[in-house]
């Protein structure tokens, strides 16, 4: 099985990302570090446990909130957002 | 004939699914992964030339997985979370979510490898981001070749943090500090234990010339408790303190960094036993481990657990119970199989050689005292310190449990996996007590397995 690039959006970015890379791991290696605020404190939030254990890494992949981005693989086209507390 | 249905995908699960099919039965195998091999033969494509070098005996693992794939008694469910599982009178239902369709396995005969993460300790600055776990750096890298960051203090305790190191040197990365909170290398003291594991020495050693290719040193007797964050709210620095025996913190250092990488051993994941109503012990190192006879069988006859849910024990031994697992439960569905005795003693030496890492790499209550007032413990529900105290002390709580209806603390999304055992130990603080195996066991209890959403409960049976 061969790998090849693959683009996504993050807010109004362009992320590539090798294909079968999850949706944080290339948004790391764009380097963006925070993916999510708190509900309460609004405080940044990233990948921590990085394999879906912790549910720190949260964000909006089309539309649908509470995606865990350090197992969620990424695919062409998927619209990726930063998630504001539960949004809601 | 029966088959046999194995859950998780890793070093003893895959060692279970291929005695149960040599010995002649199905195996459904249930992971929850995109590729087999777990936490610890994570893996990015099928070919063992085109990996990047992160692995130390990735060759071993794709052996199991190859021969797993090409066993035809062997069905493979991967990307399938287990959301619920009961027992009735020995009958056991699985609910599961299956590349998004909702499935039901009922089965008399299961063999639990749910395997383990990370054991994170709270500290002041732990939920910024780039704080990270071991772990997590080493699945970017093994299973996504992305580095982390460039400057990477990797901390905690155990042999876990030198292959994470290592990784990390490799990738071209730089490690600003390897930080051992224990102090003395004490189980080199035990030589038989070395010779009977000498290519887990052998593993050691090859880590540790690449963290002295990378010029770095460990640092022992040291911590990572605090972490700050630069003006846009993510990790620019770390506080590392030398420590005492029991960790208590005498003189600090900041050290500039992007990444952190903290970890202090493994927590088994044993929700899906528990569920299932499997008894449960706590461990000497204070895990929650899933009871099993000489056989790998639970306290219920047809249930069987291997690999680090039965014991934090790592992927020698991990197989080692996989394979006595794999027998047993085909000798239970009527297969003319036995355990051997070579079998047995296979597991006890790399049984001896865990129990010896766990006294070499223990947690000491000092670390009680690194968090402050304001310092978050439940990162879900953004309860502190303060909130889990004034539970203790203003609304009465007399246990960890009150304690955790009082402020929400392990009520997120993450059901406490990563608080849960720290809110034991920080309430029996308050109390000025000790946490009974009553209030450990119970930190770990969680009717749904994992997190789904409304509709898929409505869709009922």
């Amino acid at each position: 099985m061969s790998q090849f690039e693959i683009q996504f959006t993050f807010d109004d970015k362009t992320i590539s990302a090798v294909s079968g890379q999850s949706v944080g791991a290339a948004l790391l290696a764009a380097n963006q570090r925070s993916l999510r605020k708190t509900r309460f404190n609004k405080d940044k939030r990233g990948i921590f446990c990085g394999i879906g254990v912790c549910f720190d890494c949260l964000v909006v992949i089309d539309g649908i909130t509470n995606q865990r981005a350090c197992i969620i693989e990424a695919k062409p086209g998927m619209k990726v957002q930063t998630q504001d507390g539960s949004n809601a | 004939m029966h088959n046999v249905v194995i859950v998780g995908g890793g070093p003893a699960g895959l060692s279970a699914a291929l005695a149960v099919a040599a010995a002649g039965a199905p195996v459904l195998l249930i992971d929850s992964n995109s590729r087999l091999g777990g936490q610890y033969w994570r893996n990015s494509v099928d070919e063992l030339e085109n990996q990047n070098e992160q692995h130390f005996d990735l060759a071993t693992g794709l052996l199991l997985i190859n021969a797993v794939k090409a066993r035809k008694e062997i069905e493979v469910w991967s990307e399938a979370q287990i959301w619920s599982a009961t027992n009735d009178e020995g009958k056991n239902t699985l609910r599961v979510i299956h590349q998004g369709k909702s499935k039901i396995v009922n089965t008399a005969n299961l063999i639990l490898c749910t395997g383990a993460y990370d054991r994170t300790l709270p500290f002041p600055g732990w939920d910024i981001p780039g704080v990270m776990t071991p772990g997590g750096v080493q699945s970017l890298l093994k299973g996504h070749g992305v580095l982390a960051g460039k400057r990477v203090v990797v901390a905690g305790t155990g042999p876990f943090l030198l292959p994470v190191a290592a990784g990390v040197i490799k990738a071209g990365g730089e490690v600003v500090s390897l930080v051992e909170a224990n102090k003395s290398r004490r189980w080199v003291s035990s030589f038989i234990v070395i010779l009977e594991n000498l290519s887990k020495i052998k593993e050691a050693f090859y880590y540790i010339k690449t963290i002295s290719q990378g010029k770095v040193r460990g640092q022992f007797g040291q911590a990572v408790i605090a972490a700050h964050a630069a003006d846009n709210g993510e990790l620019e620095s770390v506080d590392i303190a030398k420590i005492d025996r029991n960790f208590k913190v005498k003189k600090v250092k900041n050290i500039k960094c992007d990444v952190a990488a903290i970890g202090w051993g493994f927590t088994p994941d044993t929700s899906l036993a528990g569920s299932l109503g499997c008894q449960q012990v706590v461990a000497k190192d204070e895990c929650v481990v899933v009871w099993v006879d000489s056989n790998q069988q639970t306290n219920i006859p047809g249930i069987f657990a291997a690999g680090e849910i039965t014991g934090i024990g790592g992927s020698d031994l991990s197989m080692a119970e996989g394979v006595i697992a794999g027998i047993a439960a085909a000798k239970f569905v009527g297969c003319k199989v036995e355990v051997l005795k070579a079998h047995r003693k296979r597991r006890a030496k790399r049984q001896r050689f865990a129990n010896a890492l766990i006294k070499a790499y223990p947690i000491k209550v000092g670390w009680q005292l690194w968090p402050n007032d304001q310092t978050t413990i439940c990162r879900c529900e953004e309860v502190s310190l303060g909130d889990l105290k004034f539970s203790v002390e203003e609304l009465g709580a007399t246990d960890s449990r009150t304690a955790k209806l009082f402020t929400r603390c392990g009520m997120g999304l993450c059901q406490g996996r990563i608080c849960g055992r720290s809110v034991v130990d920080l309430v029996a603080k308050e109390l000025n007590v000790l946490p009974t195996d009553i209030d450990r066991i119970s930190a770990v209890n969680r009717p749904i397995i994992t997190p789904i959403s409304l509709g898929v409960l409505a869709q009922g049976e």
